[in-house]
């Protein structure tokens, strides 16, 4: 049985930046590829220039967002302004077997390094685009950040409290789900060029995969022409269902009641018995148009306690209940701990911190970060000796003319 | 026709609502054989979700079920009964994997267990998402959609805004903890085929939809351990505009986080004499007097239509977004030109438009063979030649509810 983890021996030529496209490297990473980001310092990856930095100290391989989303990988900082990078960044894609970028439509094709161009460097490779709006389609060269991708894909007109604008969700959440939906993309087509020897070009919209998961909204617009209007936190089939607020400074708690088995156990939970036989909350019709009071009553008793306490009393009693987490509850947390959900190695420049790791248990190939998130063109000379072969004088005197920069 | 990526991979799922369902979904629509065991009677709690059509409640015809389950075949079996436990393994033989989403005492329950399924079936892939995974003691804890973003941390980052730190943290619409889990267990999943595709043998492979949501907190977890903060939903935005401004017509998303872009606009909007005043004179000046820079923004936005600013911001390179409506989504010419939306005919649903294929492949096609199964559409099917029961044994095991 092999236990070697399962992308052992796959080379991945990483030419993505910001977010979404990293997250997707991540998770090949994550699954024992050997990936290469192609950086340069004469426009480093805006997560490098991000906070947080250890103790506030800016630092190009000291923030903790790229440290975050590139562990695992290795950085080869190559100038692809250069003439002569650009055909360095060939050479690589033919010792390669996936190219990952998310750069707007067009860009790599500027660059000389479109897949028409790739393929015939190397016959079977796969490449993923991963543009904001898709390689083709008239807004496809608009500019896509992060943070307008939430509004754009149509998640943002359906967050929100009751009767307020429309809101973000705390992420930009477009990125890790296109991330997400690109690696499983790049892993399908893994799987048809094993069984056929055929790569092949992948078009990825961030818009899209966003819109993927909103089937609700969209299905109430195409069936009935309505939009879902913006409820906070409540569901159409579930009361009560929100995030109450807790005794001390910003503590909440998250629950939920199922069903009216639920409500009454919550009811007798909450210690006030004439509660369980209110009529005003004795079906779940009931309670959705009486939901304001119920919330009353629930926030007036989830006030005398902390997130905790009401999360053990519930779990006691099988209703869904959590606090609502921070950072710090995260790290804390044993169960977290216990799972081994946290990945702490020695960075060059930060030292032992923590950072979450992979989400996944692969227990007959057992994966783990191997190491930290590297160093601005840490591996440079590797990349370049061991894998593309060029002699010691050729890398100095690329150094030096700044191709490798 | 040319082949599917996933051509030849048979899938069982025993899913409930959206985290299983959805992974099966990415592997369907690429060509994989995916059979969805539900329990008889009700069927998938996904069923009861809707939306339906004209709001009538129908398990036929929820929406949510139908987005979540194309080109899948579906059976019914009781996994609560012995009989019904013994043909899941009789598929288990033949499939390539096994995805659920029950928690472990559910899954003990219907008879789940690595060791004797991979007894049958030693190249079998099993693949249990849970909420905290298998083990741990929050293991078995009862959560929803709900509780789960909160576990994650994503909803202590979200909600209310200056000057409103008594409104809740606030959830995502839909069910976005389910399809992170589901994302998560379709790449480990086909990580797991192609590694046997190497090494011959199956195995078992689990997420914690927790740690799902935990990868995904963007840079706020990391100043915890980098800085000793602690980040979360209240208090200004580092830098400015990036925010919601009502237009004429509906909402726009103003961003811009480069200098050029905030000169570009002001540019656009005519160079107006309050643009000058100092205390707007770099991004984080914007934010740190946000309130005011705002209501000048918002009463210039008031004039503008959406779609007009929209495309002239954009033909500037300054990255404004249309806060897009589903109305907004489903007319779009750009969507319309990518042919991202996709139709389905149901037998009972009748015509319905849904989302479409997230990526295009250059060979292998994203396809809709069939819609969403109705419950038990494939027993017989399934059952007689896949399992070659005989028409009295079928009778049998419906008449003991087994199926």
């Amino acid at each position: 049985m092999g236990a070697g983890r399962p992308l052992e021996g796959i080379r991945v030529a990483d030419f993505t930046w910001v977010w979404a496209g990293p997250f997707c490297t991540l998770q090949l990473a994550h699954l024992g590829a050997e990936v290469i980001r192609i950086e340069t310092a004469s426009r480093p990856c805006v997560t490098r220039m991000l906070p947080p930095w250890l103790d506030g100290k800016p630092g190009i391989n000291r923030s903790g967002y790229f440290n975050q989303y590139n562990q695992g990988k290795l950085s080869l900082s190559l100038d692809l302004k250069q003439p002569r990078a650009v055909e360095i960044a060939k050479e690589l894609v033919a010792q390669s077997d996936i190219v990952c970028e998310n750069f707007a439509a067009g860009v790599m094709v500027r660059f000389g390094l479109g897949y028409e161009v790739l393929s015939q460097v190397k016959p079977d490779i796969i490449m993923i685009a991963m543009s904001g709006y898709g390689a083709s389609g008239p807004e496809h060269e608009y500019v896509s950040y992060g943070p307008a991708q939430v509004p754009l894909s149509g998640m943002s007109s359906l967050t929100g409290y009751s009767g307020w604008p429309p809101m973000h969700v705390g992420i930009s959440y477009g990125d890790p789900t296109g991330g997400l939906h690109g690696a499983f993309a790049v892993l399908a087509a893994l799987l048809y060029r094993q069984r056929t020897g055929k790569g092949q070009f992948i078009d990825l919209s961030q818009q899209e995969t966003s819109i993927a998961v909103l089937p609700e909204g969209v299905l109430a617009q195409t069936m009935n022409g309505e939009q879902p209007p913006r409820s906070g936190n409540r569901d159409p089939w579930m009361a009560p269902h929100g995030v109450f607020r807790c005794a001390g400074e910003q503590r909440w708690v998250s629950l939920a009641v199922r069903n009216d088995k639920e409500w009454h156990r919550l009811a007798s939970a909450i210690g006030n018995a004439a509660l369980a036989d209110d009529k005003r909350f004795s079906s779940l019709q009931a309670r959705k148009a009486n939901e304001d009071e119920l919330e009353k009553i629930i926030t007036a008793w989830t006030l005398q306690h902390s997130p905790e306490d009401i999360t053990e009393v519930l779990q006691g009693i099988e209703i869904a209940s959590f606090p609502a987490f921070n950072s710090q509850d995260l790290s804390d947390d044993p169960h977290l701990n216990r799972a081994g959900a946290f990945v702490e190695l020695e960075h060059p420049e930060v030292g032992r911190l923590r950072h979450i790791g992979m989400p996944w248990r692969m227990l007959g190939t057992p994966c783990a970060v191997e190491r930290p998130a590297p160093c601005l063109g840490q591996h440079t000379d590797y990349v370049m000796s061991e894998i593309l072969g060029h002699s010691d004088g050729e890398i100095a005197e690329l150094k030096s003319a700044g191709v490798l920069r | 026709m040319s082949e599917r990526a996933l051509e030849g991979l048979r899938v069982i799922e025993c899913g409930e609502l959206v985290a299983a369902a959805y992974a099966t979904k990415l592997l369907a629509d690429l060509g994989a054989d995916v059979i969805k065991v539900e329990p008889p009677g009700n069927g998938d709690a996904a069923r009861y979700r809707g939306p339906f059509p004209g709001n009538q409640v129908d398990p036929e015809k929820s929406g949510l079920f139908l987005y979540l389950n194309t080109n899948k075949r579906a059976i019914t079996l009781d996994l609560r009964q012995r009989r019904g436990q013994e043909i899941l393994r009789e598929l288990v033989g033949g499939a390539d994997l096994l995805v659920h989403n029950f928690g472990p005492h559910e899954m003990t329950a219907a008879g789940i267990d690595y060791p004797s399924l991979s007894e049958i079936n030693p190249k079998l892939i099993l693949v249990s998402i849970a909420p905290f995974g298998l083990e741990g003691p929050h293991s078995t804890w009862a959560t929803t959609d709900l509780t789960l973003w909160n576990a994650g941390g994503i909803a202590y980052l979200n909600g209310g805004g200056p000057g409103t730190d008594d409104m809740p943290p606030l959830k995502a619409f839909g069910q976005q903890a389910g399809f992170q889990g589901g994302l998560n267990a379709a790449i480990a999943a086909l990580a797991a085929v192609f590694a046997r595709g190497v090494n011959g043998a199956g195995q078992h492979v689990v997420i914690s939809i927790q740690e799902c949501l935990a990868a995904i907190l963007e840079l706020t977890y990391e100043y915890y351990p980098y800085m000793g903060l602690i980040a979360s939903r209240l208090g200004h935005k580092p830098i400015q505009p990036l925010d919601f401004l009502e237009c004429k017509d509906g909402w726009i998303f103003v961003c811009c986080v480069e200098e050029h872009q905030w000169q570009t606009l002001v540019d656009l909007m005519g160079n107006p004499e309050w643009t000058q005043i100092e205390l707007f004179e770099n991004r984080i000046a914007r934010a740190a007097n946000w309130d005011a820079c705002k209501l000048f923004l918002q009463e210039w936005a008031s004039t503008q239509s959406v779609s007009d600013l929209y495309h002239a911001g954009q033909a500037r390179r300054i990255p404004l977004a249309p806060v897009s409506t589903m109305a907004d989504l489903l007319t779009s010419d750009h969507l319309k030109t990518r042919g991202f939306f996709a139709v389905i005919d149901h037998p009972k649903a009748g015509r319905v438009t849904m989302p479409g294929a997230p990526y295009g492949f250059g060979c292998t096609p994203w396809e809709l063979r069939r819609p969403a199964p109705l419950l038990g559409q494939h027993n017989d099917e399934i059952f007689s030649t896949l399992l070659q029961l005989n028409e009295s044994t079928r009778r049998d095991l419906h008449a003991q509810g087994v199926i």
